[in-house]
């Protein structure tokens, strides 16, 4: 009888958590870099001037980490997040008394959206990434039809733009909602049986459906879920730029997906984190304010912003955890059958 | 000021043919002209043409509308005076609502029957588009109700890319246009040389392509840059060099001595493109260009014409210049609010100097609100007409005329007062210059 080690509490936590540390380490990274090169791109009122983007990246990006935990991609977060923008100004028609109505539209239609994702890629067990990717152009079809309803670079009511003028403690209050989200999601992946199910199901859809965990609904559900968080963001948008025009949602392709990838997320699904994956949001804000600080050509932010994208492929969460288990391994010396340690790693 | 602004209007009203030197008054020698359509000369006696009166235009423009779309200017060389002065003579301002109603439909449609049953068929390539940009959207409309007052034209067809970043989709709709069967195409390049494939397929098809805005197909002197007027029909605008010595001219007096930034549009768009190279060149030794564009073939402080990216290369270029004490771009929308970034980082909009090519009137109101003495702004013209002027100067060419490469628009910088904010405008976003009648662009922006 193979007598099996099971590595203390310290190790597991520490392999866990290594796939999260390259971010924390670039955010480091950033600053000490801005430190030198520019100064006051780190003070404490450049910071606030890009609080509320960065959680406008990181309110797009949990959504996409929701996703990407159950294996997939969601291309559609540009056109949801543009037409939550837009359905502020259409539906609003600059009355205040029309802001709950035209939240409640924006976040609805958003939910429609998601529902539709999750349907044919959960449902019908479509390929997520051309799913996500035709939603999306068929969305990119009604806002252009939609936009026609109302004159071009109409504003949002002056109540809604005031608001986002507003400072609590001194931030832009979009930055608190991306903090709320951010905390609401760590809370209940921890502390929830729904939030763990949308782990396991990521991490092993054909168990979690042997134990009895409704695999398709959280497919549905997940994506839904990931849909409002873009709507909310397309609000927040809305309300910060005060006439959101239709190419809003440009920079939230790439971005959302590069802020999970450097966030540590595995692509495969199964484990993310919130706090990492915020973490990661502001850390590509600050590196493309730190950019435009410098004025650098938009050749050159373009191949930086690749490059870094790339990096974080590289150092990635499972290239971590792979290589933290190998050298663990390396410690323990060679070993028969795969011990209860190593899957004890794996499923983390 | 007043003299410029009273010999600019005896120009327009009189035209080229009153100087001396114009053509049309010392080719007397000839013994049979062309009469304007429509008119008879008596027999007998010698007719003198008017410049392309041959061709059916009429360079006796409204000297009132001239002196909007251009302000106080100094007309431009002979051969591109004479075709603004065409196209503006056409930009008729009380219009039948069955012309309204049409330009709308021809607006809001992709393709259009003009109702002339003319044969000619226009096609309009927008590398922006109606929906995403009020300057694209008004420059469309002008286009179109210029094309409704040539009963040759029959049909119009009207692409819009919407500023997608992939050149490709903007290319994609120039060749549908070659295969609609445009008779010519008229419309901005936002890709600059990128395009230069598919316009000299278009000339190929034998469609002739004209751009405005001083949309150039690559930026004369760059490598792979077609030449207007050989390689394609011609474009029309300012003289970028000109232009970006004037923005200098504005910084150097305002700024005196410290930093400046530069915004720019789409990454090296030929507009862009030309006017840097001669503000940056043309800029006092006192007045510091925070950032420089890297060479001579790349434009700096892109922000693609969309007021987000405005904002956030103004915010970046704030943070590490918060001194910077005057601004040089095209889009006055996009700064307008690009401004947010000074409420961001908590600067004060105070000793700052700008000088613009456009005039939407949300930044001119904004600047009447703010009322800084120290906050002070230049601006040359919106331009929306030139597409009127890409029109004509397009339907000339198909009847044979020698039209320039270069048509020449001239500009002035005027300083932005308190008359230039018009609180009643449809939408604030409309550029002052704009020749769309109100009430069209009641139809348009009016909800």
């Amino acid at each position: 009888m193979t007598t099996l080690r099971t590595p203390s509490k310290a190790v597991t936590s520490f392999v866990v958590a290594s796939r999260y540390m390259p971010v924390f380490l670039a955010i480091g990274l950033l600053v000490i870099v801005s430190s030198i090169w520019v100064p006051a791109a780190i003070g404490p009122v450049s910071l606030s001037a890009i609080a509320p983007a960065g959680a406008l990246l990181a309110i797009t990006a949990l959504g996409q980490m929701l996703v990407v935990m159950t294996g997939g991609i969601d291309l559609s977060t540009p056109g949801t997040l543009t037409l939550a923008a837009l359905i502020m100004v259409g539906v609003s028609d600059q009355l205040d008394d029309r802001i709950g109505l035209a939240m409640v539209t924006a976040i609805g239609v958003g939910a429609l959206i998601g529902l539709v994702n999750g349907v044919l890629i959960g449902g019908l067990k479509l390929n997520p990434l051309i799913v996500t990717l035709a939603v999306g152009q068929v969305i990119a079809g009604a806002v252009s039809r939609y936009v026609r309803s109302f004159p071009v670079q109409s504003a949002v009511p002056t109540t809604l733009s005031d608001w986002a003028d507003t400072r609590y403690l001194g931030v832009n209050p979009v930055f608190w909602i991306g903090l709320a989200v951010t905390v609401v999601l760590i809370l209940a992946l921890r502390y929830t049986s729904v939030g763990r199910r949308f782990q396991v199901v990521g991490a092993n859809p054909v168990s979690s459906n042997v134990v009895g965990i409704r695999v398709t609904f959280n497919q549905i559900l997940v994506y839904v879920v990931a849909a409002v968080l873009y709507a909310v963001a397309g609000v927040a948008l809305a309300a910060l730029r005060g006439n959101p025009a239709v190419s809003a949602g440009v920079p939230y392709l790439l971005g959302p997906i590069a802020a999970v990838v450097i966030g540590g997320a595995s692509l495969a699904g199964g484990l993310a984190s919130p706090l990492s994956t915020l973490v990661a949001a502001f850390f590509l804000t600050g590196l493309n304010q730190m950019m435009l600080a410098l004025g650098l050509p938009t050749a050159l932010q373009f191949v930086v912003f690749g490059l870094v994208i790339i990096g974080g492929m590289l150092v990635s969460g499972d290239r971590i955890i792979k290589g933290v288990e190998r050298v663990l391994r390396e410690r323990r010396g060679p070993r028969g059958p795969k011990a209860e340690s190593d899957i004890a790693i794996e499923s983390g | 000021m007043g003299l410029l602004v009273a010999l600019a209007l005896i120009a327009a009203a009189c035209g080229p043919g009153t100087t001396s030197t114009t053509a049309g008054v010392t080719t007397t020698a000839a013994p049979v002209t062309t009469a304007p359509p429509g008119t008879t000369a008596p027999p007998g006696t010698t007719t003198v043409a008017a410049p392309l009166s041959e061709y059916g235009e009429d360079i006796n423009a409204d000297p009132a509308l001239v002196a909007k779309a251009l302000g106080p200017v100094t007309p431009s060389e002979e051969a591109s005076w004479n075709i603004v002065l065409a196209s503006i003579s056409r930009a008729h301002q009380d219009l039948d609502q069955a012309t309204i109603d049409k330009a709308m439909e021809c607006w809001r449609n992709k393709e259009c029957d003009t109702g002339s049953g003319g044969d000619l068929v226009m096609g309009y390539a927008d590398g922006g588009g109606d929906t995403v940009n009020v300057w694209r959207g008004v420059s469309h409309m002008e286009a179109i109700l210029q094309a409704l007052t040539y009963p040759e034209i029959g049909t119009i067809v009207s692409t819009a890319a919407n500023f997608n970043q992939d050149a490709a989709v903007h290319t994609n709709d120039i060749k549908f246009l070659i295969q609609r069967g445009a008779s010519f195409i008229v419309g901005y390049p936002d890709f600059g040389i990128a395009l230069a494939p598919v316009v000299s397929e278009a000339e190929a098809a034998g469609i002739p392509y004209f751009s405005f805005s001083a949309g150039y197909v690559g930026l004369p002197g760059q490598e792979g840059a077609l030449v207007p007027g050989q390689d394609y029909g011609g474009v029309v605008g300012e003289d970028l060099c000109a232009l970006g010595q004037s923005f200098a001219e504005v910084l150097n007096t305002g700024v005196g001595t410290g930093k400046v930034g530069m915004l720019g549009g789409t990454p090296g768009n030929a507009l862009t493109l030309g006017w840097q190279q001669c503000t940056t060149a043309a800029l006092a030794s006192g007045v510091e260009l925070v950032n420089p564009p890297a060479d001579a073939n790349t434009t700096t402080g892109d922000t693609y014409w969309v007021n987000q990216f405005a904002l956030d290369a103004v915010r970046g270029l704030l943070t590490s210049n918060p001194e910077i004490k005057g601004w040089v771009y095209e889009y006055s929308d996009g700064l307008f609010t690009a401004l947010d970034a000074y409420k961001e980082l908590d600067i004060p909009v105070q000793n700052i100097t700008v000088a613009l090519r456009t005039d939407e009137q949300t930044l001119f109101c904004d600047w009447v609100d703010r009322a800084e003495a120290t906050y002070n702004i230049w601006y040359s013209a919106g331009g929306n007409f030139q597409s009127r002027t890409g029109v004509t100067a397009a339907m000339l060419k198909t009847q044979g005329a020698d039209v320039p490469g270069q048509i020449i628009v001239p500009h002035v910088m005027r300083q932005v007062s308190a008359a230039d904010c018009n609180p009643n405008r449809v939408n604030a976003v409309v550029s002052g210059t704009s020749l769309a009648p109100d009430s069209v662009l009641a139809l348009m922006f009016g909800g």
